[in-house]
């Protein structure tokens, strides 16, 4: 229980003091702030922050599976906020709720990352971990998430994408920026406008290009789709691919570092399985995505009065889906505190964007459920265990090179801050 | 025509009632049901083959 919660309300259960989600512990360690909230607030009205807070794991389940009552969109689409004007990213398919068009977007690409299509990439990850891992091979060490989680992944979608490997260097300067104007403000904001707007400098003659003679790859592919009988403008255009950069890029590398820290921290007792067994860097995958996933929260805003236990939302709130917290949820999950890649009660296998599996376990939340689960989902899944099983199989002894480590964080979880370890060092024979 | 849905080979992926929902909703366990008995709208026929096209488990199928 948090320090800062004062000692009980009239119902018997502890009172939580809002400002706790602001507080560096709260970005550290929000686990105990979750067990509380799903304890004793399971619909907690915040406030302060003027939102409502659902953590259990059947009603975060049930808020995600529920479009009549939960929208994604801040805006209303016939209203008079231009789409892409106060997003890093432009016109962009988050912008949209849960309407045909945004069905339609999402159709564009989504097919593009799951089954054959992506089984005929799976080569490319693998030559590109091995580039990235040759780089660092020979120092006995690595810090994983400069050197190598944070590389992989936007090679990879830059690859899809069709653009020229040379300039991927410039790619990742560019998707970090993205990045970081995506949860603050200020100079954050501003140096991921200038990113944005030098990516753009640069594709807008590709998008020429491409649209006249369309290949293969990615990016022909959105320049010619044609949504309503006409094709996108190239402003939209634009706006995909930044997403599909940041989105694409910045999740899976996050992934990457935090199976890696849990292996070397949290249970390096299973690390010796893994490497026995290089299956199991999915069972890794899918424990890291329960146990504490890259990204903890969704944001909702209600259509309706919606009733939840004794509880009910007005219209127009703003609803937080803390699917981190509903993954520590003992009502779903034996000893939920425990990260354990060999777990019985949870689905290891390919995630469902409905959230129901034929072995009638339970899915992590990590992806989200239904109209708006992660399209990039089994791409990051096979992308993350490749990238791991060739680090691990072409080292040996790989160990923490500090006995302290400061733990996986987020600098700022509220705004869809992504977790992660900031620093991840480890030293490696070969 | 007529949506068929084969329990054994369908996953409960999702795809059809989140793409389709003209069509098809979650039902009991996570399998879909089919809201439209017979289809003949043109509109409507359009969903089913789109579904048919982007379901993962090969389940889906029109028949006469």
């Amino acid at each position: 229980m948090a320090e800062a919660a004062a000692p009980s309300d009239e119902r018997g259960g502890r009172d939580l003091d809002p400002r706790v989600f602001d507080s560096p512990e709260f970005q550290r360690d929000p686990f105990p702030i979750y067990k509380a909230l799903r304890d004793h607030h399971p619909v907690y009205h915040d406030r302060f922050h003027n939102r409502w807070i659902l953590s259990r794991y059947w009603d975060v389940d049930g808020a995600f599976q529920d479009n009549e009552s939960f929208d994604r969109a801040m805006y209303k689409p016939d209203g008079p906020y231009k789409f892409g004007t106060n997003h890093v990213f432009g016109p962009n398919i988050l912008e949209y709720g849960n309407s045909d068009e945004h069905r339609r977007l999402r159709n564009i690409v989504a097919g593009q990352f799951v089954g054959q299509k992506l089984n005929d990439f799976l080569p490319m990850i693998d030559q590109i971990s091995h580039e990235v891992i040759d780089r660092f091979i020979d120092d006995g060490e690595v810090e994983i998430v400069s050197q190598f989680s944070s590389q992989v992944p936007i090679r990879v979608i830059s690859n899809m994408l069709g653009l020229p490997r040379e300039d991927e260097n410039t790619f990742v300067g560019w998707y970090q920026d993205l990045i970081a104007g995506l949860g603050f403000g200020g100079e954050y904001f501003a140096r991921g406008l200038k990113a944005r707007n030098d990516m753009w400098d640069y594709i807008d003659p590709m998008i020429e290009e491409r649209s006249k003679n369309p290949g293969e790859d990615l990016l022909s592919r959105i320049c010619v789709a044609e949504l309503n009988g006409s094709r996108m403008t190239p402003e939209e255009i634009k706006g995909f691919v930044a997403l599909l950069l940041a989105a694409g890029g910045d999740t899976t590398d996050k992934a990457i570092a935090n199976m890696w820290y849990h292996l070397m921290y949290t249970r390096p007792d299973q690390y010796p399985d893994v490497r026995d067994n290089p299956n199991l860097w999915e069972n890794v995958f899918t424990e890291m995505m329960r146990y504490d996933p890259v990204v903890h929260a969704q944001f909702r805003f209600t259509t309706r009065e919606v009733q939840i236990h004794d509880k009910v939302i007005p219209e127009r709130a703003g609803v937080i889906l803390y699917l981190g917290a509903g993954n520590r949820d003992e009502r779903a999950f034996n000893d939920p505190d425990t990260f354990d890649i060999h777990r019985e009660d949870l689905h290891m296998r390919r995630e469902n964007r409905s959230g129901r599996y034929k072995d009638g376990k339970n899915g992590h939340l990590g992806f989200g459920i239904g109209q708006h689960f992660c399209m990039g989902y089994a791409m990051a899944r096979q992308e993350s265990a490749i990238a791991c099983r060739m680090l691990a199989e072409r080292v040996k002894n790989i160990r923490p090179k500090f006995t302290e480590h400061d733990g996986v964080t987020a600098p700022n979880i509220d705004s869809g801050g992504f977790r992660a370890p900031s620093e991840l060092w480890l030293e490696f024979d070969r | 025509m007529k949506v068929v849905i084969d329990r054994e080979k369908c996953f409960m992926s999702g795809e059809c009632y989140y793409n389709h929902p003209e069509l098809f909703k979650m039902g009991e366990e996570g399998y879909p049901e089919i809201l439209i008995e017979d289809v003949t709208d043109e509109e409507h026929l359009r969903h089913a083959r789109e579904a048919i096209e982007v379901c993962p488990a090969v389940a889906i199928s029109l028949t006469e």
